[in-house]
Parts: C-alpha cells; sequence; structure tokens
C-alpha cells in the first residue's frame, strides 16, 4: 500500500486539479493504493497556506502526519524539498498543465512521472512575484 | 554618565558612498577631539579597513546555535516543534523532530522548553568580528563566512561589543558611526533602530532615488530622524533637479558631495580626504563639501565642542 499526496486547489478528490505550489496549496488530495488500484481518497486542508515562512517546511508535517509515503508537486522550494527528503517521501514530478488527480495518478501507475532531486524554485517564491520556476532538478530517472 | 550618540551612516543601493561619509564623518569628528568608534555593518562586505589601511586585530568566531536531538531522551511530545516561530523543526506524530537549519533563527527555544534536555546545541561558526585602529579611530567589523546567509547574527553581536563597550566603559566613545550594507534587509535595520541619527547618502539618479524613498519609509517605520547626503552630485549637472525632487517629497538635505579627484586618490593611498594630516587639497570641491556637511551635522545633532 502506498499513499500519495498531492498539493491541491479544494475538495473534489479525484477531480480536483493539482496545484503547482506545494506549500502554498489551499488542500491536499491524499490518494491511498493497493495493487495498482485506488482504494481511498481524501482531502486535507492545508493550515500552512498563510504562514509568514517555513510553509514548506508545515506543509511536508502535514504530508507526513497523514502517512503519505510519496507527493506528486509541480513547484518545490528548497526548504520544502528539505523536509520532504528528511521524511525520505519519493518526490514526484508533474508534467505540468493543469492535471486532475486522477490523471496523474495514471500517469504515476503507468511510470510517466519523473523523481525530483532538488528544488526547483528558490525560497520565497510562492509569496507573490517569485523568481520564475524552470524545472531545474528534473532528474530523468523515472519510476524505480 | 552620558551614552556616546550613535550616528548611522545607511543608503538603498550599493555604491553610493556610505563608507567614505561614514569614514570621513569619523574622521571629522576626530579632527575636533571626539574619541570616536566606526562599525562596519557590512558584513558580507567590509571595506572600511581598507580604505583606512587598518590592520585587523583580536579575530573572534561568532558561533550559532542550532538544535541537536538526543534521540535517547526524546520522547517525542512534539513541544519543541510547536513553538518553534520559525517552524525549522519538523516534526510527524511519534517521531523523533527533525531540525531545518535553512530557516532556524538560532533562538534556542526549543533548547530551553524541551522537557527531557532531548536537545543540546550544535554551534557552528558562521563569521567572525574583528577590531582595528588607525588615524585615532577604533573600528569593529565583522565578516560573514561564505556560504552562510545568516549576516545578521554577525551584525547582531557587532551592537552587542558596542553595548558591552557602552556599559563597562560609558566614557570610552563619544561618539559611534555606524556603516550599514546596501539595501533595506533585517541587518541594516538592526542598525538604524540601534541609532539617534541617521544618514541615508545616495546619487541623483532615478535609481537613487527611489532607493532612497525606499529606505526613508524604513526609517520613518523605526521613528528615526534623518537627514540625506547627495553623492556624486556634479554628476551630469543634474544636481539642482535632483535636490528639488526630493524637496517636494519633503525629504530634508544634509549636504551634496561633488566628484572630486581628490577622492579618488584617497582611496587609492588609504588616507581619509578629512584626516587633518593628510597632505589633500583644503580648497578642493570634495574637501569643502565635507567640511560643509560636518557643519550642518554638528548644528543637526546639537553637539558641543
Ligand atoms: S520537546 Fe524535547 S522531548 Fe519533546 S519532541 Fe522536542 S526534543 Fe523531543
Ligand atoms: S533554535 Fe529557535 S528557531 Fe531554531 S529550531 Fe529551536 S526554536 Fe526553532
Amino acid at each position: 500500500m502506498v499513499i500519495i499526496g498531492i498539493p491541491t486547489f479544494g475538495n473534489k478528490g479525484l477531480s480536483e486539479v493539482m496545484n503547482d505550489r506545494f506549500g502554498r496549496c489551499s488542500s491536499f488530495t491524499f490518494v491511498t493504493i493497493e495493487n495498482d488500484e485506488i482504494v481511498e481518497v481524501k482531502t486535507v486542508a492545508n493550515d500552512a497556506q498563510g504562514a509568514m515562512g517555513g510553509a514548506g517546511i508545515q506543509a511536508a508535517q502535514i504530508i507526513g502526519n497523514n502517512g503519505a509515503t510519496e507527493v506528486i508537486v509541480g513547484h518545490l522550494g528548497p526548504n520544502a524539498m528539505n523536509s520532504l527528503s528528511a521524511l525520505n517521501l519519493k518526490i514526484y514530478q508533474s508534467q505540468g498543465g493543469s492535471l486532475t488527480v486522477k490523471e496523474l495518478i495514471d500517469l504515476h501507475l503507468s511510470g510517466k512521472l519523473q523523481v525530483l532531486t532538488a528544488s526547483n524554485v528558490g525560497a520565497h517564491a510562492g509569496m507573490g512575484g517569485g523568481r520564475g520556476a524552470g524545472m531545474g532538478g528534473g532528474g530523468g530517472r523515472g519510476r524505480q | 554618565m552620558v551614552k556616546p550618540k550613535i550616528i548611522c551612516v545607511t543608503g538603498g543601493k550599493g555604491g553610493t558612498g556610505k563608507t567614505l561619509v561614514a569614514v570621513n564623518l569619523a574622521i571629522m569628528f576626530k579632527n575636533r577631539g571626539y574619541k570616536v568608534l566606526l562599525i562596519d555593518g557590512d558584513v558580507e562586505n567590509p571595506n572600511t579597513f581598507l580604505l583606512l589601511n587598518a590592520k585587523l586585530k583580536n579575530k573572534s568566531e561568532v558561533l550559532y546555535f542550532l538544535p541537536k536531538i538526543i534521540e535517547d531522551k526524546c520522547n517525542k511530545c512534539g513541544l519543541c516543534a510547536e513553538n518553534c516561530g520559525t517552524h525549522a523543526l519538523l516534526y510527524i506524530k511519534d517521531s523523533y523532530p527533525i531540525p531545518i537549519s535553512t530557516v532556524c533563527s538560532g533562538c534556542k527555544l526549543c533548547y530551553k522548553i524541551c522537557p527531557t534536555n532531548a536537545i543540546e546545541p550544535d554551534l557552528k561558526v558562521i563569521g567572525w568580528t574583528y577590531t582595528a585602529s588607525a588615524f585615532n579611530i577604533d573600528l569593529f567589523l565583522g565578516e560573514l563566512k561564505p556560504s552562510e546567509a545568516r549576516s545578521a547574527v554577525i551584525v547582531n553581536k557587532l551592537m552587542e561589543n558596542l553595548e558591552e563597550v557602552i556599559k563597562t566603559e560609558p566614557e570610552k566613545y563619544d561618539i559611534v558611526i555606524l556603516d550599514t550594507a546596501p539595501g533595506a534587509h533585517c541587518d541594516v535595520e538592526e542598525l538604524i533602530n540601534g541609532a539617534d541619527f541617521v544618514i541615508p547618502v545616495t546619487e541623483p539618479t532615478r535609481f537613487g532615488k527611489l532607493d532612497l524613498l525606499r529606505i526613508i519609509e524604513l526609517i520613518n517605520l523605526l521613528k528615526k530622524e534623518y537627514k540625506a547626503i547627495v553623492n556624486r552630485s556634479s554628476l551630469l549637472g543634474y544636481k539642482e533637479k535632483f535636490l528639488k525632487e526630493l524637496e517636494e517629497k519633503g525629504v530634508e538635505v544634509l549636504g551634496d558631495i561633488p566628484l572630486d579627484e581628490e577622492i579618488v586618490s584617497s582611496y587609492c593611498q588609504g588616507i581619509p580626504l578629512m584626516e587633518e594630516t593628510s597632505k589633500f587639497d583644503r580648497d578642493g570641491a570634495g574637501y569643502k563639501s565635507f567640511q560643509q556637511i560636518f557643519e550642518n551635522l554638528m548644528e543637526w545633532g546639537e553637539f558641543s565642542k
């Protein structure tokens, strides 16, 4: 069994669209998978959304406290990256575009998502303005 | 017992001539018989000692606290993480908290409140402080270790050292001049906050004006008195227009410094322009402008002697 956490906007479950901003998304959707089948979907609000600083760390805490072992993200700042790595979570990079949770899980199950090994945005990029967000890390290792 | 008067020289962007002003103000006070301490708060790029040709002494390490979790003692209660103001402790139910060093402010709160004493200091050198003296001026300066980001800790240390001197030897200095880093971040804020008078240095360009207005916003927030200095005022002949613009914005000006070859040669020689034993031209435009600034400053600050 694996639980995958995905930053999202609301609580529409599998049809919810992924939110590119990790620390400052409004909710996380957690999908539990067993034998390549979706067995449970739940939504948790992101209390850290408006945090002055350390939003990435608090968000990682929510991910950890909900038992997730993997995440799928768009943009990930250095603090969030450090925190997720410290929790030994496997981090997958979404391919961009407004994909739904269901579409991302399907891509994931067919091994099409790449593992992210380094932060792909600067600190505080989520706080308005930001510094642009290239796919710095990437690391094309696919699913192991 | 009188406390020394503290003057902070600052300015929005880099290269406006803050250090030139700070060093020469210090020299002019010294020429008048004041006991002067100059503090270089630009710890990422300290260069007052170069302008004064001073030799650094008393190198001392600045240590920084990071929490280290002793797992044998930790009962995983999460109290430390709950109370950490910067959320630098990552805590998942029933596991050991994980310090995220990049956001830890070094406040030691977690260390003080842990009920089982499971947190120990993990001290790290993040820079150094030095002292120096030249031309009868004492100098405090700090240096941030390359690759470190917490310059505010070093600036803090310099200000602590100042407080210590004021407490133990209140008569040692009459005047303290603080030279800040460029920008309007927390290092600069701390120095402005510690000052009685603030002098932002700018230059007559559009960027100069924008940066000046930004730093004035900060000075006003901290409720400090200020007067600006316009450096390189002969640049492109825009001085009158620029001064008028500042007046329209209600910015008070202490004086201006023209472009002057002697200023450049004072840099090269490591002798401050205003040093009384120097051989610079007493009738030069730069020299005279500094004299005028000093007179205005004496009047503004109601300094006696
Ligand atoms: S407060 Fe002390 S005992 Fe509690 S989790 Fe933190 S380190 Fe462990
Ligand atoms: S020292 Fe302060 S900022 Fe750092 S982890 Fe402890 S409580 Fe948090």
